[in-house]
């Protein structure tokens, strides 16, 4: 629309000027009354005709699509005859031989007359053959060297500084657990520590997240897990008290403690370990040392309370007086006890470590009353039979051989590792492994001359008696900063593993190389020899 | 023929002449087994019936069974497999040879012979 502007005067009102003369195009919304400057007009209308919608029509087609008709079929299956059955597991049921019966005797007679002939003579062939002489066969992969697998750690307990005190395997193998407290404490100390649990076969294993978690009152010295139970553990506190615990129970894990009784050690409680009841050899009681002198056995009674059922103290005048000893300050008449080994071989053999550096021979038949003065509501009985001779300082691991009945290791804070036989007071041999102190010595449970020993200067020495008598096959650096290795154990079912905890509140689990784990032919027969010619 | 019991005791005519027939094949079974037992190196040897069951051994009882049993059907095995091979061939000695040990397998129709020996290397 064309408009035709004239000239107008401005209006005063900024605004409303605008506006007037913004909508000035249309008619004048004041009505005729007021003669505007601008004027409407209305022209004709201008129209552009579409030049192409014409000429091109719309064309249409049709087309349609359909699917083709599904073809179904019925079928119908069902089982005609069908049987029940049920899968149990039982526990395993003692075997035994059925007698012999006396009327096949002709018939096995001739048997074995026909087949003796044959069996001797290849008896002997194999006594003289060399046919397989240096033949070995290689069933598993071979791995060449130690390697880290795991390195676990609690890191609530590693912030308040806190070292590894034990470490322990359950009986599966599948689950170490490892006590938190200080070593190096010289009094009382209540702080809080704890015992962890990883579980290293579960998937998504955290290494700084255990799977179990048990905080306790004092510090745990020591940890042992139940023969048989695999969720069960026994610990020994700093205060002398001794736990078990069920790991596998987060809410409520304390089953037994034995409280602070007249019939507790007084002392730290320096290690624990499952022993089969006389009687009932499936049930377990635990035994526990410490450094007041007393070795305690302890049973699990149903409302919670460990009841002392047995008892041995320590005493300087009833030591077996066949090794020459220092002679001890007056006054003091208990032998601390800092560890303790099991024979395999004899159950009721037991050696002991002392703090005066001798291990003692004892034994858990022994007769002869304890004359202390101890209070205690089971008579403490003398347990020790032989007493062995020193080593230069306190002893803080024993280990009895898996595989030869006489044979055990002694470590103390000499540095010096001794290998006795429980026939003589001397040792048979005396390795220096370290110049500090030596915290845990353990024989290998697969090969008969290996054993691993724990060092102050941060690393796990391992040891080959077939290979070198004098210095260490292996040496695995655990600590960089030479922090010491307070604890170590092999785990007896996957035997390439090995547990070591050390001052940094951490436990690095090894793999071991097949020479540690495989056993060579004749290394029974190999450990006898050398105990015989050492002793000699 | 005569019964006889087999208390040594009851028999007052035992000084001299044969021996009644169960006796004597018990104690000959006994001997012959303490003659292999006796051979340099013989851990242990027991005698095993065609069903797998162990009739004497010189080994405790959970061993035996064990071996028993675990022999018994490798037996059966092995001569499956040299019959299989050759229907005119038959299976006459078995031996394994282990890092430890050697274990020797002597079969028959009814029993089985086992000695387990420590060679010497």
């Amino acid at each position: 629309m064309a408009t035709r502007v004239q000239p107008w005067q401005l209006c005063p009102a900024g605004s409303a000027g605008a506006e007037a003369l913004a909508t000035g195009g249309a008619a004048s919304p004041e009505g005729p009354g007021r003669p505007g400057p601008l004027q409407d007009e209305t022209l004709g209308v201008a129209s552009v005709p579409s030049q192409w919608r014409g000429v091109q029509g719309i064309r249409r087609e049709t087309r349609s699509c359909q699917t083709a008709s599904i073809s179904t079929a019925e079928k119908a299956a069902q089982t005609r005859k069908h049987v029940d059955a049920q899968v149990q597991t039982e526990a395993p049921v003692p075997v035994s031989v059925p007698p012999t019966s006396l009327h096949d005797d002709p018939r096995l007679a001739a048997f074995l007359r026909r087949v003796e002939a044959m069996v001797i003579r290849e008896l002997n062939k194999n006594w003289q053959s060399h046919a397989f002489d240096g033949f070995e066969v290689n069933w598993t992969e071979q791995q060449p060297t130690v390697t880290c697998l795991h390195t676990l750690g609690y890191p609530p307990a590693q912030g308040q500084g806190l070292h590894v005190t034990s470490v322990s395997w359950n009986t599966t193998g599948s689950v170490v657990a490892c006590a938190y407290g200080r070593l190096d404490d010289g009094d009382w100390s209540t702080l809080k520590s704890f015992v962890c649990a990883w579980n290293l076969d579960r998937r998504g294993l955290n290494p700084r997240q255990p799977s179990a978690v048990v905080e306790v009152p004092s510090a745990v010295m020591c940890l042992a897990f139940h023969p048989t139970q695999p969720s069960h553990v026994a610990g020994g506190l700093y205060s002398g008290e001794v736990l078990v615990w069920d790991v596998s129970n987060p809410e409520d894990p304390l089953l037994w403690r034995t409280g602070l009784t007249d019939d507790t050690h007084t002392d730290p409680v320096y290690q624990v370990v499952w022993l089969p009841e006389p009687r009932h050899s499936h049930r377990f009681q635990v035994l526990s040392v410490a450094t007041d002198g007393k070795v305690l056995l302890w049973q699990g009674l149903g409302a919670g309370q460990l009841q002392l059922t047995d008892g041995f103290a320590l005493v300087v005048q009833q030591l077996p007086r066949n090794a020459k000893l220092k002679k001890p300050p007056r006054g003091e008449t208990e032998v601390g006890a800092t560890a303790v080994a099991f024979s395999s071989f004899d159950p009721r053999l037991f050696v002991l470590g002392t703090e005066g550096g001798f291990p003692l021979k004892c034994s858990l038949a022994a007769e002869e009353a304890a004359l202390t003065r101890m209070p205690s509501s089971v008579p403490l009985r003398a347990p020790a039979q032989l007493t062995f001779s020193p080593h230069g300082g306190p002893i803080y691991s024993v280990s009895c051989s898996p595989f030869h009945r006489n044979l055990f290791l002694s470590a103390g804070t000499d540095g010096h590792i001794h290998l006795y036989s429980m026939l003589q007071a001397q040792p048979l041999a005396s390795l220096q492994l370290s110049h500090k102190y030596l915290f845990a010595v353990r024989w290998s449970p697969v090969r008969p001359l290996v054993f691993a020993a724990a060092s102050g200067e941060g690393d796990v020495q391992l040891f080959d008696l077939q290979k070198s008598s004098q210095k260490p096959t292996v040496s695995i650096k655990q600590t960089q900063d030479e922090s010491p290795v307070y604890c170590l154990e092999f785990n007896c079912q996957r035997t390439q593993l090995l547990a070591a905890g050390d001052a940094e509140g951490t436990v690095k689990v090894w793999q071991l190389s097949t020479e540690f784990t495989e056993q060579g032919p004749r290394e029974t027969e190999d450990l006898e020899q050398l105990a015989a010619e050492v002793a000699t | 023929m005569t019964e006889w019991t087999n208390e040594p005791g009851l028999c007052p005519l035992r000084s001299s002449g044969p021996r009644p027939a169960g006796l004597g094949a018990q104690a000959e079974v006994e001997e012959t087994l303490k003659r292999i037992q006796s051979h340099k190196g013989v851990i242990g040897t027991m005698v095993v019936n065609a069903e797998g069951i162990p009739i004497r051994t010189t080994l405790d009882n959970s061993t035996t069974v064990q071996y028993a049993g675990l022999l018994h059907q490798l037996t059966v095995k092995a001569r499956s497999t040299v019959r299989d091979i050759d229907p005119q061939n038959d299976l006459t000695f078995l031996r394994i040879r282990s890092k430890k040990h050697e274990i020797m397998v002597a079969p028959d129709k009814e029993y089985l012979l086992i000695v387990i020996q420590n060679p010497c290397e």
